[in-house]
């Protein structure tokens, strides 16, 4: 199959008051990658998905989703986010599952009207996708970390977007949801060819899951994983000459129970 | 005392509940927003500034209510205008609006030479002795405030929740909370009469917050906020008229009472 780019990011540089903190960013994603975000904190990995959703102002650079300019683009329904801080809400917010997934189908181009049946369809499917089925109708402040991570990407997806950027969704969560929560991603990626860019912090996962990997740390430096993928030279760049790090990547079936 | 099924045959009684539970319910539905939003206070600060409203009424001999309207509705744009622009923070820029619109109250009272007894009415309700034309008034700005609550609930949820991503979905955010800062002086003027300026942020409060303890989704907790709003109008009213005693002081403590029901119930649930 050809490859067909959906962003494009050339030589993208983003300060945050006088201090630089994304750097002649240049890289592509093609439709259905499945690209991890890494780098140490501070490094600048938040700062580069705002900077290409067009929430920060780049100093210099260029973004194109589906070869589209930033600057024009207006099709957002074809991308989806999930912010670092989408589970930090109130507790009571009186809400169930169903209803904030729901929330995902709400936008400009139904406007004060009600949701459809197809609507509430699409709901109830994506809840199901996340493994959320026996979970709707439970308010969203009873649910766990890893949980509630389900429900705002089962939100985000909702919308069918091509698209979906994902900014440290499992943070705070026990090893064996985090492992459940990326198989979960690899599963959406590979049935309905999404294209998924995800921060994270768990290394294992992202070698031994992803097509692509973002090494940030000011510099951006962009590797494909795959067989013969080495990645001490990207990661001492990013984290420093001592940084160590043990990846084989036939261990990955080991390590991933799938 | 009066006979309990008595009451309900005076048109004065008939009149005064539909204002007050068509109003109850439009507050109620406002104020769980309000509390949602974490501007509970809003309610009570453009409530105060609608006293200078009533004032400007009573001055020129056009509806207070109406005046109150006009008044309310820059109050709360101005309470906004100031929070966006950085002026001043929620609290402090309610703060400062009300101070204004009570403080123009009193110069036009004192100018005019007072007219007490209608300002008393107006500052602690007299839904009993509601007019046909306040009575319309209340009923068209009730319905069209629950209309609005209806029709557009899902994208205010989603503001409510998370302004950025309703935003980046395309939902005009800014114009959008505009009307919804309408409708929260619309359901204040509205509630004047019922309960009066001093209390009205109780009718748009305790219902929601009641609704809030039972831990259902939004949709349940928007009817049982309406309901209790209704529930403690409908008491309130029936109370205060058997045993002769201020209105809007039973209905608050009918709205109180439901609360703390509420809450010991779902502490003994637990």
């Amino acid at each position: 199959m050809e490859s067909q780019a959906v962003l494009e990011v050339e030589k993208l540089t983003i300060s945050r008051g006088n201090e630089v903190i994304v750097r002649d960013a240049t890289f592509t994603i093609n439709r259905g990658e499945y690209a991890g975000v890494i780098g140490p904190n501070g490094g600048g990995k938040t700062t580069l998905i705002l900077g290409i959703l067009g929430t920060l102002k780049p100093d210099s650079g260029s973004v194109r989703l589906f070869g589209q300019d930033l600057k024009d683009f207006n099709q957002w329904d074809r991308v989806a986010y999930v912010s670092q801080n989408a589970v930090n809400f109130d507790s009571s917010f009186p809400m169930s599952v169903r209803e904030m997934v729901s929330l995902g189908r709400v936008g400009r181009h139904n406007l004060g009207r009600k949701l459809t049946a197809e609507d509430w369809k699409a709901v109830d499917e994506h809840i199901s996708l996340m493994g959320l089925g026996d979970l709707r109708d439970r308010r969203i402040g009873q649910l766990s970390g890893g949980q509630k991570q389900r429900v705002f990407v089962a939100k985000a997806m909702v919308r069918n977007p091509e698209i979906l950027f994902l900014d440290e969704p499992i943070a705070g969560v026990d090893p064996e949801t985090q492992e459940a929560f990326y198989k979960k991603l690899s599963d959406l990626n590979a049935a309905k060819g999404i294209t998924i860019i995800i921060i994270s912090h768990d290394l294992t996962a992202v070698f031994c899951r992803m097509s692509k990997v973002l090494c940030v740390s000011r510099d951006v430096h962009v590797s494909e994983i795959g067989e013969d993928f080495e990645p001490t030279e990207i990661l001492r760049k990013a984290y420093g000459e001592h940084f160590h790090f043990v990846y084989h990547k036939h261990e990955c079936k080991g390590e991933f129970h799938d | 005392m009066i006979d309990i099924l008595a009451i309900f045959s005076y048109k004065f009684f008939q009149n005064a509940l539909l204002g007050g539970i068509i109003t109850s319910a439009a507050c109620a539905w406002v104020g769980l927003f309000l509390i949602l939003r974490r501007e509970s206070m809003l309610g009570d600060g453009v409530a105060h500034t609608a006293f200078g409203g009533i004032a400007i009424g009573l001055l020129l001999g056009v509806s207070p209510l109406l005046t109150a309207l006009v008044v309310s509705i820059f109050s709360v744009l101005g309470i906004s205008y100031m929070r966006k622009k950085g002026l001043a923070n929620s609290d402090a820029a309610i703060a400062v609006i009300m101070a204004m619109g009570f403080a123009l109250g009193l110069i036009i009272v004192s100018l005019a030479g007072g007219f007490n007894v209608e300002l008393f009415s107006y500052l602690f309700g007299s839904i009993l002795t509601i007019s046909t034309q306040d009575l319309i008034l209340v009923t068209v700005l009730g319905l069209v405030t629950i209309a609005f609550l209806g029709a557009f609930y899902k994208e205010l949820i989603s503001m409510t929740f998370d302004e950025d991503a309703a935003r980046m979905k395309g939902i005009p955010v800014r114009s959008m909370s505009i009307f919804f800062n309408i409708l929260v002086a619309m359901t204040i003027v509205l509630s004047i009469k019922v309960i009066g300026i001093v209390l009205v942020t109780a009718l748009m409060v305790i219902p929601g917050l009641a609704a809030l303890q039972l831990n259902l989704s939004f949709r349940r907790t928007v009817a049982a906020s309406v309901g209790f709003g209704a529930m403690s109008t409908f008491f309130g009213l029936v109370i205060s008229s058997l045993y002769n005693v201020a209105t809007s002081g039973v209905i608050v403590f009918t709205a109180a009472a439901i609360f703390a029901f509420v809450a010991a119930y779902r502490r003994m649930g637990r």
